[in-house]
């Protein structure tokens, strides 16, 4: 009979051991089965049977595990590197072979690195990275301020100020101002529109640049009537002049003055910003000019600090020359609206170049910073789950002799590998953002040069790579310290260890109460943000944006001013002929654009009894039609008129604002046919009381929330030799979409003078929208963040979830086959998650109620505590914890309690 | 499916029952069952040492030679630790179980 047994498994893969114990078997079988009286043959029959049966399957006779797979041997290597590179391939080998959560937990670290790791290379470019120029330590903004007001345009400081603190300073080095203007040049193939940027001669000088043709300017070409000369930038250069070095010395007409070209700068030379194509050179005029006129200019300002000398030294040396310049007059009302104290503020260069968008960028750093957080959070939560999932072999591994430092190893290398994979990836993210940066990034957006990946940035992405492999492999080790082999052998089914359960299940509710309530923080500022956005989208700003175009007019300086004047009469006579057009006018003034110019003057209020006011106001030269074609609503008397002429009584029309402040509140009506005095309007040849004729709703230049200002509104045919300035603001009220009128425009111009372009063309929609590109940004980056950490968060709770319900099936199945309802089985399940859902949301809108505050500088028409905002957070994260409950809760609900039984 | 699983969960707890009073061989187990089944529960003999095979790698048993006086050497399974707490504890499941099918389905216990 033996021998029978070992001939049939000769060939087959059996232990020697299990053949001579099957044969045993065979034999005494054999020996029974005689002993029962069955003949010999009968029961040889048998045992065929018997051998047949058992040769079926040979892989069930093996002793050792049949699933060895799952466990490989632990590195035998005594060297710490050979047994990391073992783990290391392990690793690997195990993220292959789950691809799908592999996927996942790469993904997610990606996504949070990614993120947090380009918001810090933009909050490190704009705002700590050293400003590009030579020596750029120690460069300061030097601007003042006048009885605590900013000038029109902030940050800036008043000619007469710049001038009385260049001549032979103490405190500082050197000292140069800077302005952007664009120029029209012609004689280079079409009359183009430049950005042209005049700077003073030690401008270039303090920030050393070199220029890679020819030279800077000389201080004699900063004097009067000496700056005929011009550089040109490197693209400049190439474009329109092929980049031929014999452009040096070669003749520029920029607004019809011929330039000198002397130089070409670098390519990287970005300054004032990266649209500067051309400087020139600046003559900074004294405030009393010739004739006793007063001659003010608001200019932007650096200077270099002396070695060792503080700010503060700085400021007090700039204070006490401001004083001591000439006084500014009336000047200093219009431009600053107020006289005195005058006040020299002193600050960093590089922290003025960001000043307005550095709340905003360390917001959206914080928000990343979260972002990164629950995605962290999300991958430890999945390895503690895997880890539960694989304490069975991990138990075994113990009992194999791996000991618990060399299993801690082991988890953290094999966690260090998903980190490495997920920041490598996340750091792919944000080289493939930064390609796409400048082209989000609103215009206007300070030093987006600056923002690039650099040591330091990869340094950045090391440390979260570092801390995510850290955290997601720390918590898994929590299993390794309670291996008992016996126990968790033989629950290998349930997949749990008993006591342990509790505790990590414990952390998990704790990672997604902390999830959740972060998700909470984000929502609820996304969420303001957005509600900032419309609200300032659709504020009423006094005028109506829509079906409006509109664009400037560059008068060649050459224009002659009665020429100006008779060109844009013949322009505007042809376009009021064109059909689609329904209202088109000039004026000095245009929100976004241009505030369309000041004045200071004082009459004698007939409210007073003839007691003198002084008024600072904005005043706009506008033609008749001008405030139809805006929309900006009449609200007493009436508009100006194509007979407010030169022949006619001097009439103006005023806002709200100003009858509110000059004209001591009274109701609008009131005001109209007050006059407003002799020097309201001065016209050549004469003096004239002007009379107010109308009164408008107020206007909003730049946001929405700005102060009201007093307006003034002149008829254009009343002004006579006054004139635009170098350029008229056109604006035409159109039919249909005003993209359509854009040549329409064009053509009148062309036919007026083809040396004159139609400039900056927009629709005042698209001036609105550019405006707001930046609450944009905002909003859409924060609820992006949003919107991912409530996937995150949904994922990371449904993780739980169904680990949680498969752990618990047996308990939930002896609950059921007891007689327990569905519902109450389903809340038995669902209660820990809830409970950490509910504490999260508590944390979120307490934490949101304290960190939202941080919102306030940019965020309009909405509350930093908004009601709404605040309720939908819990909303739209309960809708995404139901949905994520739904699945395991569907399946506690549908277990059959005999099968969940069976399978113990 | 349902069939399978529970005789093998059937079997298993058979053989760790029977191994609990005293050590046996192979033979001795399957002799047992049988016998003692009075043939309601039907266990295939060849499915015998798979299932304990298996028991073995999970160190729920152990299995040793033994060779005694006047016998052939024969291979002796004896239950470990581990496997007598299992033992403890499916036997308490199999009892819930009777007793919630019981409660489910009226049904008596045999």
């Amino acid at each position: 009979m033996r021998d029978r047994v070992r001939a049939a498994f000769v060939n087959v893969d059996v232990d020697p051991d299990v053949i001579e114990e099957l044969a045993q078997h065979a034999e005494s079988t054999y020996d029974a089965l005689r002993a029962d009286g069955i003949s010999e043959a009968g029961a040889i029959a048998r045992i065929d049977q018997l051998i047949e049966g058992w040769r079926k399957d040979p892989s069930s006779l093996r002793r050792a595990a049949r699933r060895a797979a799952v466990v490989v041997p632990p590195s035998t290597s005594r060297s710490f590197m050979s047994g990391a590179a073992a783990d290391a391939i392990y690793g690997l080998r195990l993220l292959r072979s789950k691809p799908g959560y592999a996927a996942i937990t790469i993904l997610t670290i990606a996504l949070g690195v990614g993120a947090a790791t380009t918001l810090f290379s933009v909050a490190y470019g704009v705002l700590l990275r050293p400003l590009p120029w030579a020596n750029a330590e120690g460069l300061i903004r030097v601007s003042e301020t006048r009885g605590g007001k900013e000038g029109r345009i902030a940050g800036t400081m008043l000619n007469s100020t710049y001038l009385a603190w260049a001549d032979s300073p103490q405190t500082i080095a050197s000292i140069g101002a800077y302005r952007e203007t664009p120029m029209t040049v012609t004689g280079l193939g079409d009359a183009a529109r430049v950005n042209v940027s005049a700077v003073t001669p030690s401008m270039l000088q303090m920030i050393e640049v070199r220029p890679d043709r020819g030279r800077i300017f000389t201080n004699e070409e900063g004097e009067r009537g000496k700056g005929r000369v011009a550089i040109l930038s490197r693209g400049f250069w190439e474009q329109r002049f092929g980049g031929q070095d014999n452009a040096i010395g070669q003749a520029i007409v920029l607004d019809g003055t011929s330039y000198t070209i002397v130089g070409v700068m670098p390519r990287a030379f970005r300054f004032p910003s990266a649209e500067a194509q051309l400087w020139v050179p600046w003559y900074v005029q004294p405030i009393d000019g010739p004739g006793g006129v007063k001659s003010g200019t608001i200019m932007r300002v650096l200077a270099r600090l002396k070695p060792g000398v503080s700010e503060a030294q700085a400021t007090a040396e700039g204070t006490a020359r401001a004083v001591a310049a000439p006084d500014a007059g009336f000047l200093s009302m219009a431009l600053f609206g107020a006289k005195d104290p005058i006040q020299v503020h002193v600050v960093d260069a590089k922290e003025a170049a960001a000043a307005d968008v550095r709340p905003a960028i360390l917001a959206l750093l914080a928000a990343a910073g979260l972002l990164f957080l629950t995605a962290i959070a999300n991958v430890a939560n999945m390895q503690l789950a895997r880890a539960t999932a694989r304490h069975r072999e991990l138990t075994i591994r113990a009992a194999l002799g791996a000991g618990t430092a060399r299993l801690a190893r082991q988890l953290l290398i094999e966690n260090a590998i998903a980190g490495v994979l997920g920041s490598m990836a996340g750091l792919a993210l944000t080289i493939a953002l930064h390609a796409v940066l400048p082209s989000v990034l609103p215009a206007g957006f300070p030093r987006v040069d600056a923002i690039t990946i650099d040591a330091r940035v990869l340094a950045f992405t090391l440390v979260l790579s570092f801390i995510t492999s850290v955290v997601c492999g720390v918590l898994p080790l929590m299993h390794v310290r309670r291996l008992e082999l016996a126990q968790s052998l033989a629950h290998a089914g349930a997949g749990s260890a008993g006591a342990g359960r509790s505790r990590v299940s414990a952390v998990r509710a704790l990672i997604v109460a902390s999830q959740v309530a972060v998700t909470c923080v984000l929502v609820i500022g996304g969420v303001i943000l957005a509600r900032s956005f419309t609200a300032q989208i659709s504020a009423d700003r006094g005028y109506d944006p829509r079906n409006l175009l509109t664009g400037t007019i560059p008068f060649p300086l050459s224009y002659s001013v009665e020429r100006r004047e008779q060109a844009v009469m013949r322009v505007l006579q042809r376009l009021q002929d064109r059909p689609g057009l329904t209202n088109v006018a000039v004026g000095t003034g245009l929100p976004f654009v241009s505030s369309g110019g000041f004045a200071a003057f004082s009459f004698a209020s007939p409210l007073r009894g003839g007691e003198k006011v002084d008024v600072e106001t904005i005043r706009r030269v506008v033609s008749p039609g001008y405030l139809e074609a805006l929309g900006i609503r009449l609200r007493a008397g009436r508009a100006l008129t194509s007979a407010d002429t030169e022949a006619a009584p001097l009439v103006t029309v005023v806002n709200r604002a100003f009858v509110a402040k000059y004209l001591d509140n009274i109701p609008i009506e009131r005001a109209v046919g007050l006059a407003l005095g002799n020097d309201a309007v001065r016209i050549p040849g004469g003096r004239q009381v002007t009379t107010i004729v109308g009164v408008v709703d107020d206007i909003k230049q730049d946001r929405p929330d700005e102060p009201p200002q007093p307006e003034m509104y002149i008829s254009y045919w009343q002004q006579r030799g006054v004139n635009f300035g170098s350029q008229a603001i056109v604006v035409a009220r159109t039919a249909g979409d005003p993209r359509q009128y854009v040549e329409t425009l064009r053509t009148a111009l062309r036919e007026e003078d083809p040396a004159i372009p139609l400039d900056a063309v927009m629709t005042m929609d698209q001036r609105v929208g550019n405006s707001l590109s930046r609450p944009r940004m905002y909003a859409v980056l924060f609820l992006g963040f949003a919107v991912f950490a409530v996937v995150i968060a949904g994922a990371g709770l449904f993780g739980v979830l169904s680990q949680s319900v498969s752990q618990r099936a047996r308990e939930l199945a002896v609950r059921t086959a007891l007689g327990a309802s569905r519902a109450s089985v389903i809340s038995v399940a669902l209660k820990q998650m809830g409970i950490a859902m509910i504490a999260g949301v508590a944390i979120g809108l307490a934490a949101s109620a304290v960190l939202s505050n941080n919102l306030s500088p940019f965020i309009y028409g909405v509350s930093t505590r908004d009601i709404l905002s605040f309720a939908i957070a819990p909303i739209v994260l309960l809708i995404a914890g139901a949905i994520a409950c739904i699945v395991p809760a569907r399946r506690v609900a549908q277990t059959d309690p005999v099968q969940v039984l069976r399978e113990i | 499916m349902l069939e399978r699983e529970l005789k093998r969960g059937s079997a298993e707890l058979l053989i760790l029952a029977l191994i609990e009073e005293r050590e046996r061989h192979g033979y001795d187990i399957g002799k047992q069952i049988e016998e003692r089944s009075d043939g309601t529960i039907s266990f295939h003999i060849t499915s015998l040492y798979p299932t304990l095979y298996r028991l073995e790698s999970k160190g729920m048993i152990e299995g040793r030679w033994v060779e005694k006086a006047g016998q052939r050497r024969r291979r002796y399974y004896r239950l470990t630790p581990g496997g007598r707490g299992t033992l403890v504890r499916q036997r308490s499941i199999w009892q819930n179980f009777a007793k919630a099918i019981n409660r489910v389905a009226g049904i008596k216990h045999a």
